[in-house]
């Protein structure tokens, strides 16, 4: 560790891991009402919606606090001076996790503004807004004053900046519900298919040039490509989102064609990822971090470009919508993407905060083989439940429960697949708060 | 390829999304009002989108297909199941999914809000969004629903039995509702004149029945459907 604010990161990353843990709690709890019946007086005072406003929620501020905080590891690093101001890097850690805590509270006592995903009543929104604003302009400050630009700061700034404009789409009252929706995947889908893959793009090449030593101006290079065919094929890609909900029908070229072609950036992505690896002019100090990066290019385009294509047309969605095949690649691609992006930078920055360069990477491997795998058969099993829905639901007419009934046994073996995911989770964290440094320092 | 045609590769890749995007934008602005039927969206159905906001109904249901998957899609919720049905269900949902395995938190909602979210319901289900859900769609009618009108030009009483609402709570061969049993085979249990005498009051057979009494059903109405019924053995 060279600069003492990178410091900081480490309490980002570890309140990230704490809200992950929270998160799949949450998502057992979710499982267990597909699987059991929950008797009146507990639905009651905590419906599943809650527990859903919960789960998911969770997942986007423990995704933010990760990003936020990989970005303060990296940035004196890329930039080669210190953070601007440490100390507003914490008042911003502590804004947006009273914020988070405020709104888990409010949740519990029916406070929401009622909007899947974007429950966080007005008032908080602002504190969001708030910590966003102390984000960007202590970032910006950090580079501005260094003027050393590179590829990868900008495109992380601009990837940040981007994320923080569109959550502003999210915060008014539309009176018409079909214009509601329409600026919800602003946020939604320009998020996770626009500004967060900016960001992922920025970090994962920054990690990989570290990792391999592959020379800056090839990274960069594909950098452009990577992000350049992500902005081409996911904004105008958003148009899968408005193929039923009451939009004009060119809808469904402009988003068929378009997410048709989302897989490929994810596919450059994991060439890259592999023609590094391949040519790296250093030796790997942590094989797991390259595992990790790996993996998460792998399960990248498993969960959002294969799983993502495989209902993306309107002559297939017209069947899957908003069925348990939308949850099948909601947790494939959330999880390949960002949690496993997450991860990595995990393992590349927390055990050298501590001061270990090179870690023993027994339990790293155990949880992470865990989760992988879990998430794999969680998708299938999920997936599996989905199918079954679209065709007894949707083709055969059958009525909601009555389908259902079908899909129970699934839902079942999701649930155990479940603590499978949460057991692998508990380790990974454990490993990562308290990472221990390998036997023989250097390697064999 | 050069850094430098990189960088070009993503500003024109970008810039052009980005134009298609906000272009479509603008016209789907001029579009909606016509698509959504905007002149009968209402201050009250304004107020029932806030209710059910309020009430965060969208974390279990779906609506257009987007929110929680955990319970049945409302998009058409009052062509299915008609204003009585939405009502009854946000009143006493602890009755309404009684045997279901799956409940609806009861969140005392006022009769005014009640009110507010049936008109919500009403004006959502005219939106032209591509005739989705295929469950609910007119022009698709089931398989199930087409075996019914198949069989409703030998059997009026089918006809009734499907349009008059009662698939809402009972199925027939696995089509309709979950609240009420099965009919498949009621032509067992019961005889035509026991089930013409149950439809018209429930009750004064079974005090705990939870079925309404069918008032609005004509005599006429009511024969066919309970001979349809008494066949099913």
């Amino acid at each position: 560790m060279e600069y003492r604010s990178q410091k900081i990161a480490s309490w980002y990353f570890t309140i990230a891991l704490l809200l992950f843990v929270l998160q799949v709690m949450m998502g057992l709890w979710l499982i267990s009402n597909y699987v059991f019946t929950i008797p009146q007086e507990i639905v009651n005072v905590f419906p599943f919606a809650t527990a859903r406003a919960m789960h998911t929620n969770l997942l986007v501020l423990w995704m933010l606090l990760g990003f936020m905080g990989g970005t303060y590891y990296i940035v004196p690093e890329e930039t080669g001076c210190d953070i601007w101001s440490p100390r507003l890097a914490w008042l911003q850690l502590i804004v947006l996790v009273a914020t988070g805590v405020i709104a888990l509270a409010g949740f519990a006592a029916g406070w929401t503004k009622g909007r899947p995903l974007l429950e966080i009543p007005p008032p908080l929104n602002y504190l969001v807004v708030a910590g966003a604003l102390i984000f960007l302009f202590n970032v910006g400050m950090t580079m501005f004053k260094a003027r050393r630009w590179t590829v990868i700061q900008g495109v992380l700034l601009g990837g940040l900046v981007f994320l923080a404009l569109l959550y502003l789409a999210g915060i008014p009252f539309y009176r018409n519900e079909v214009i509601d929706w329409y600026y919800w995947w602003w946020v939604i889908h320009l998020w996770v298919e626009g500004a967060w893959e900016l960001v992922t793009g920025a970090i994962m090449a920054f990690i990989l040039m570290r990792l391999t030593g592959v020379d800056r101006q090839v990274v960069e290079k594909w950098l452009y490509v990577e992000i350049g065919l992500f902005m081409f094929t996911g904004i105008a890609g958003t148009g899968h989102h408005y193929y039923w909900i009451g939009a004009p029908t060119y809808w469904l070229w402009v988003g068929g064609i378009f997410s048709a072609l989302e897989p490929l950036p994810i596919l450059l992505m994991v060439i890259d990822t592999m023609t590094y690896v391949r040519h790296r002019k250093v030796q790997i100090a942590n094989p797991h971090t390259w595992t990790l990066a790996v993996g998460c290019a792998v399960f990248h385009l498993i969960g959002a470009g294969v799983w993502g294509f495989a209902h993306t047309l309107p002559q297939i969605n017209y069947y899957t919508h908003g069925s348990q095949v939308t949850v099948s690649h909601g947790h494939m691609a959330f999880f390949g993407a960002y949690a496993l992006l997450n991860i990595t930078v995990f393992y590349f920055a927390m055990p050298r905060l501590k001061g270990i360069e090179v870690y023993k990477p027994t339990l790293g491997k155990i949880g992470f083989w865990t989760m992988s795998s879990a998430m794999m058969l969680m998708g299938i099993t999920f997936g599996i439940a989905g199918v079954l829905q679209s065709y007894l639901e949707r083709v055969l007419g059958m009525g909601y429960m009555t389908a259902q009934s079908y899909m129970h046994l699934w839902m079942a073996v999701t649930l155990v697949l479940g603590v499978c995911f949460f057991a692998g989770v508990v380790i990974t964290v454990i490993d990562l708060l308290f990472p221990k440094p390998a036997v023989k320092p250097g390697g064999a | 390829m050069s850094k430098k045609s990189a960088f070009w590769l993503f500003l024109i890749g970008t810039v052009s999304s980005a134009v298609i995007f906000l272009g479509l934008t603008w016209d789907m602005h001029r579009q909606v009002a016509a698509l959504s039927h905007a002149d009968k969206l209402s201050d009250k159905v304004v107020a029932g989108k806030r209710t059910f906001e309020h009430y965060n109904c969208n974390d279990c249901h779906t609506i257009l297909g987007f929110g929680g998957y955990y319970a049945p899609d409302l998009t058409r919720v009052e062509q299915r199941i008609g204003e009585d049905g939405i009502r009854y269900r946000l009143r006493h949902p602890e009755l309404a999914f009684a045997s279901s395995p799956r409940k609806m938190p009861q969140q005392h909602i006022p009769e005014g809000e009640i009110d507010n979210l049936v008109t919500f319901f009403t004006w959502v289900g005219g939106i032209e969004n591509g005739d989705w859900p295929p469950q609910d769609s007119k022009n698709r009618l089931t398989r199930g629903e087409q075996r019914l009108v198949a069989g409703a030009t030998v059997s009026p009483g089918a006809a009734v039995f499907q349009t008059k609402g009662c698939m809402n709570c009972h199925s027939l061969h696995g089509t309709g509702g979950t609240f009420g049993p099965a009919l498949d085979t009621i032509g067992r249990q019961l005889t035509m004149e026991q089930i013409e005498h149950y439809v018209r009051d429930p009750k004064s057979v079974n005090p705990k029945a939870m079925m309404p009494p069918q008032k609005e059903l004509s005599d006429r109405e009511l024969e066919e459907v309970a001979k349809f019924l008494a066949k099913l053995k």
